[in-house]
C-alpha cells in the first residue's frame, strides 16, 4: 500500500495534474459558495470536458471538486445564513449567530479547520480500510436505515427552544416530504395535477427559502444597518479555539464517516446528527443555535468526511453513497472502468492517485480558503440596501438551475416568505429541514422493512444494529424530555418540604 | 435487418443531403443553428450519459450546436410535456428511456405517442434476473424455492413504474409464480439488499452488473431475450422457458409528433449515421451496451413501443 500511495504521489505532482487539482478546488469553491449550485451540479457540468481526458486526470478532476464543493458552502451560511450547499444547513445554526456577534473570522476559521480535518479522516479511511467498510456497509438494510433516520429526527429534541414548535415543524417537514409520487406504490401524493409536483419538492428551494430569502427580508424590515464586522480576519490555528473544539471535530469527523460509508444516506444526514451528538455531549446546551463553535465544528467535520466516506461503497460494491458519487459512477462507466469487487486491485495506479489527490484537496482547502473568504467577505462592506438583492438574485439563479424549473423558483420565494412569518413567533425552521431530508428516509424504508418481514414490526428488534439505534434513540429523548420534567419535580418536592 | 420503404427513403434522403444539398437546402431547409435535447432523467445515469455521449457525434452530422437540458422530474414527464410543446421544427429532440411508456402504463405521464413521434432507438438493454451466487445458483434452484415459498421470495428493483418492476410482473404472470417485489430509489440500493442477502434477487440491466459477474457475487440467471446472448451462451432466456418476455431497457430519441415527416427523417438518418460510426460503437462496447443490437428507425421504434405499452398497461391491470 505505501508503495502504491508514493507511485500516486508521483503521478499527483506531475504539474498538469496540480494544476488539475488547484483548478477543481476553486471550482468547487466558487460553485459551493453559491447557493443552489452544489456539488452534483458542478460534477455534472465538467462531465463532458472529463470524457476526453485520460482517467486518472478525469476522477482528480470530478472528486476533488466534489469534495471543495461540501467545504465551500459553509462559508456563505456563516455570512449571510445563505447555506451554499445543502450540507451546510446545519453550520449556519451557530455560524450565523457568531457572525451576528462579530465573530465572523472565527467562525470561518473553525469551519475551515474543522472541514479539512474531517476530509483528512475521511480519507484515510477510503485509503486504508475500503474493502473492509464496503463489508460493513452491507450489513445496513432497510430496518437500519429506518433506525438511522429516528436517530436523526430525535435531535429536534436537543435543539433547545419550545419542543412543541420543534415537532410541528418536523410535522410541517414531513408533509412537505410527502408530495410527490409515493416512493413504493407510484400513486399521486398531494400534486393536484400538477406534473411539477410529481417529483415532490425539492430540498433546495426549501433550504434556500427558508434560510437565506427569509433572512434578507428580516433584515429589509429592519432597515439597513450593517454587521457589527466590517472586516475580519481569519484565524485558521488558533490553539485556544482549538482545545474547546477538537473532541467535537474528533467525534464527528468518524460519525460523518461512519455514515457516509452507508449507501444512500449522505452528508446532510451526518450533519445533523453529529450536530445532535454534540449538543447531547455538551454540559452547557443552551449555548447551541447561539454561536456556540462546536456547533460549527460538528457539521463541518461531519459533512467532510461523510462526502469523503460516501466513496468507500462506490469505490468497493458500485454503489453510489449520494447524488454526486452516482454521477462520478456514471464518468467513470463512460470511461469504461466498472467500479467494484474486482476494482480496487485492477486499477491501483488510478485510485491511489485519486486518493493521493483527494488527501492534497484537503490540504489545498486550508491553504486557499483564506484568500478566497477575503475577497468574498469584501461584500460585507456593500450595503445591505444593495447587497440583500444580490443576494436574492442568486438565490433564484441557484435554484432554477437545480431542475430548470420556475416552478421551484416560486416554491422558493413562497418558503422565504413563510420562513420570515415563523421566525417571527420564534419557530426552529431547521426542524422543518429535519422532516424533509430525514422524513422521507424513515418513510420509505420503515415500509420496505415492513415489505421485508411481511408486515411484522419484530424485524427491527431481531437486527442487531437497528435494535441498538432505535434503543438510542428511545432512551435520549426520554433523557431529554423526561430528565427537566423529573428535575422540576424533585425541586417542587424539596420547595413543598421547605415550606 | 429486413430492406423496406423507409430504409429506402433514408437512404435517400443521407444521399440527397450530402450530393444535393444546395439544392435540398432550399426545400427542406433544416439546418438548425442551435437545437435543444431534453434528457427525460437525471444527470450521471444511463440515459445522460447516452445524450452527452451522442451530443457530439449528432452535432457534426447536423452542422449545429446541441444544449442539453436535463429534465428529471416526474419520472422524466417534464421533459416529454416540454418537448410536446416545443416549436415543431425539428429543433427540440428528447432523448428518452423506456420509462417513457412504463410511467405511460402506469398513468404518470400525460403525454402519449399520439404527441411524441419516436425517431430512432438506439440501446435495447437487456433485462436479466440477477441474484445472489450465495442462495442460488441456477435458474431451476430459484424457481424451485420460488415454488415452494409463495409471497416470501423478494425481487428488488428501481421504482413503482419501471421496466423493472414490469419484468417482475411478466414473469410472475408468465411462470405463475407469487414474488414479491421492493422498489429502491436507486439501482445501488437494490444492489446493495442484494449483496447482503437481504432480498433474493433483482432485475437489473446487464450492462449494470459486469463487476458483479466477474466478482462472483452476483449471476444473471434468465435474460429477457429471444435468443441466447452471444456473450453469455450459458444464460438462459425467457422464450427458451416459455415465456414471452424480451422487452429491456431501451433509450431512444423522441420529437413533437407535429413535426414534419421531413425533417424527422433527416435527424433519424443522422442519427443512423451516429450508431453506424466506430465511436459510438466504441462507447456502447465500453458501456457493456452492445449485447444486443439496439438501432430501431422511427417506424418499427414505434410498432416496438406501442406493443410493450399495451402489454404494460395489461400487466398493471392483472391485480
Amino acid at each position: 500500500m505505501i508503495e502504491d500511495l508514493i507511485g500516486g504521489l508521483g503521478v499527483v505532482m506531475q504539474p498538469l495534474n496540480l494544476l488539475i487539482l488547484a483548478s477543481a478546488v476553486l471550482i468547487g469553491f466558487i460553485g459551493g459558495a453559491l447557493p443552489g449550485i452544489s456539488g452534483v451540479i458542478l460534477v455534472v457540468i465538467l462531465l463532458p470536458v472529463t470524457y476526453t481526458m485520460e482517467p486518472t486526470g478525469a476522477f482528480m478532476l470530478l472528486t476533488a471538486i466534489y469534495a471543495s464543493s461540501v467545504f465551500s458552502g459553509l462559508i456563505t451560511a456563516i455570512l449571510y445564513r445563505a447555506p451554499g450547499t445543502p450540507e451546510a444547513v446545519m453550520t449556519a445554526l451557530d455560524g450565523y449567530p457568531m457572525t451576528q456577534k462579530g465573530e465572523a473570522g472565527k467562525a470561518l476559521g473553525i469551519g475551515i479547520l474543522s472541514s479539512a480535518f474531517g476530509g483528512i479522516v475521511g480519507t484515510i479511511v477510503l485509503i486504508v480500510a475500503t474493502p473492509m467498510l464496503a463489508d460493513i456497509a452491507l450489513q445496513f438494510s432497510s430496518p437500519e436505515f429506518f433506525a438511522l433516520a429516528v436517530l436523526g429526527l430525535t435531535v429536534v429534541a436537543s435543539l433547545g427552544g419550545n419542543l412543541l414548535l420543534g415537532l410541528t415543524g418536523v410535522c410541517i417537514g414531513l408533509l412537505i416530504a410527502s408530495v410527490g409520487l409515493d416512493p413504493l406504490t407510484g400513486a399521486a401524493r398531494f400534486t393536484f395535477g400538477s406534473l411539477h409536483l410529481m417529483s415532490g419538492i425539492n430540498l433546495i428551494p426549501v433550504i434556500i427559502g427558508l434560510f437565506a430569502i427569509s433572512e434578507v427580508l428580516k433584515r429589509c424590515q429592519e432597515g439597513d444597518i450593517h454587521l457589527s464586522t466590517k472586516s475580519f480576519r481569519i484565524r485558521i490555528f488558533d490553539w485556544p479555539v482549538i482545545r474547546e473544539i477538537r473532541g467535537t471535530v474528533a467525534r464527528s469527523s468518524i460519525i460523518g464517516t461512519a455514515i457516509g460509508i452507508l449507501p444512500g444516506i449522505g452528508a446532510s444526514t451526518a450533519a445533523m446528527v453529529a450536530y445532535s451528538e454534540t449538543v447531547r455531549w455538551s454540559k452547557d446546551r443552551k449555548r447551541f443555535g447561539r454561536g456556540a463553535a462546536e456547533g460549527v465544528a460538528a457539521p463541518e467535520s461531519a459533512n467532510n468526511a461523510a462526502a469523503i466516506g460516501a466513496l468507500v461503497p462506490l469505490f468497493a460494491l458500485r454503489i453510489p453513497g449520494s447524488g454526486t458519487t452516482a454521477v462520478i459512477l456514471g464518468a467513470f462507466i463512460v470511461h469504461g472502468l466498472t467500479p467494484g469487487p474486482t476494482f480496487m486491485t485492477g486499477n491501483s495506479d488510478l485510485i491511489y492517485a485519486v486518493f493521493v489527490g483527494l488527501m492534497l484537496v484537503n490540504v489545498l482547502i486550508l491553504v486557499f480558503s483564506k484568500p478566497f473568504i477575503a475577497v468574498l467577505s469584501r461584500l460585507l462592506d456593500v450595503p445591505y440596501s444593495a447587497l440583500g438583492p444580490v443576494i436574492v438574485i442568486c438565490c433564484i439563479v441557484g435554484t432554477y438551475s437545480v431542475q430548470n424549473s420556475m416552478m421551484d423558483v416560486w416554491l422558493m420565494l413562497g418558503f422565504g416568505l413563510a420562513g420570515f412569518l415563523l421566525e417571527k413567533i420564534g419557530f426552529p425552521l431547521v426542524s422543518i429541514i429535519l422532516g424533509v431530508v430525514l422524513g422521507p428516509i424513515a418513510e420509505s424504508e420503515l415500509r420496505r422493512s415492513l415489505a421485508m418481514s411481511r408486515g411484522d414490526f419484530s424485524i427491527f428488534a431481531e437486527r442487531p444494529i437497528s435494535a441498538i439505534l432505535l434503543g438510542l434513540a428511545v432512551i435520549l429523548v426520554s433523557a431529554t424530555v423526561l430528565a427537566p420534567m423529573l428535575q422540576r419535580r424533585k425541586l417542587r418536592k424539596t420547595a413543598a418540604k421547605q415550606s | 435487418m429486413h430492406f423496406t420503404r423507409r430504409t429506402f427513403t433514408l437512404t435517400s434522403a443521407a444521399f440527397a443531403l450530402t450530393l444535393a444539398a444546395p439544392a435540398l437546402a432550399e426545400e427542406t431547409a433544416f439546418k438548425p443553428a442551435k437545437m435543444t435535447a431534453f434528457v427525460a432523467a437525471g444527470a450521471g445515469g444511463g440515459t445522460d450519459n447516452f445524450a452527452r455521449t451522442v451530443q457530439p457525434m449528432l452535432e457534426k452530422r447536423l452542422g449545429t450546436n446541441i444544449t442539453i437540458i436535463n429534465l428529471p422530474s416526474a419520472s422524466g414527464a417534464m421533459a416529454h410535456q416540454r418537448t410536446a410543446q416545443s416549436e415543431p421544427n425539428g429543433e427540440s429532440i428528447e432523448f428518452a428511456s423506456s420509462t417513457f411508456i412504463t410511467s405511460r402504463a402506469a398513468g404518470q405521464n400525460p403525454i402519449g405517442l399520439d404527441q411524441l413521434t419516436p425517431v430512432a432507438r438506439m440501446q435495447s438493454d437487456v433485462l436479466t434476473l440477477v441474484v445472489n451466487t450465495e442462495k442460488y445458483n441456477t435458474l431451476e434452484d430459484f424457481l424451485t424455492y420460488a415454488k415452494e415459498n409463495p409471497g416470501k421470495v423478494i425481487i428488488g428493483g428501481t421504482h413503482a413504474a419501471s421496466v423493472d418492476r414490469m419484468a417482475f410482473l411478466g414473469l410472475n404472470d408468465a411462470a405463475g409464480l407469487d414474488l414479491a417485489y421492493i422498489p429502491y430509489d436507486n439501482e445501488g440500493s437494490a444492489s446493495a439488499n442484494l449483496l447482503s442477502g437481504n432480498i433474493d434477487g433483482m432485475f437489473n440491466e446487464i450492462s449494470a452488473i459486469q463487476g458483479y459477474i466477474e466478482s462472483g457475487e452476483m449471476k444473471p440467471i434468465l435474460a429477457l431475450a429471444d435468443e441466447r446472448l452471444e456473450a453469455y451462451p450459458d444464460l438462459p432466456t425467457t422464450v427458451e422457458n416459455g415465456w414471452n418476455l424480451t422487452f429491456g431497457n431501451e433509450r431512444g430519441v423522441f420529437i413533437n409528433a407535429k413535426t414534419p415527416p421531413e425533417t424527422i427523417a433527416i435527424i433519424e438518418a443522422a442519427f443512423q449515421d451516429v450508431f453506424n460510426s466506430g465511436e459510438y460503437q466504441a462507447y456502447a462496447k465500453s458501456a457493456n451496451l452492445h449485447v444486443r443490437p439496439g438501432f430501431l428507425g422511427s417506424e418499427d421504434y414505434r410498432a416496438v413501443l406501442e406493443e410493450n405499452l399495451a402489454y404494460f398497461e395489461k400487466l398493471l391491470s392483472l391485480k
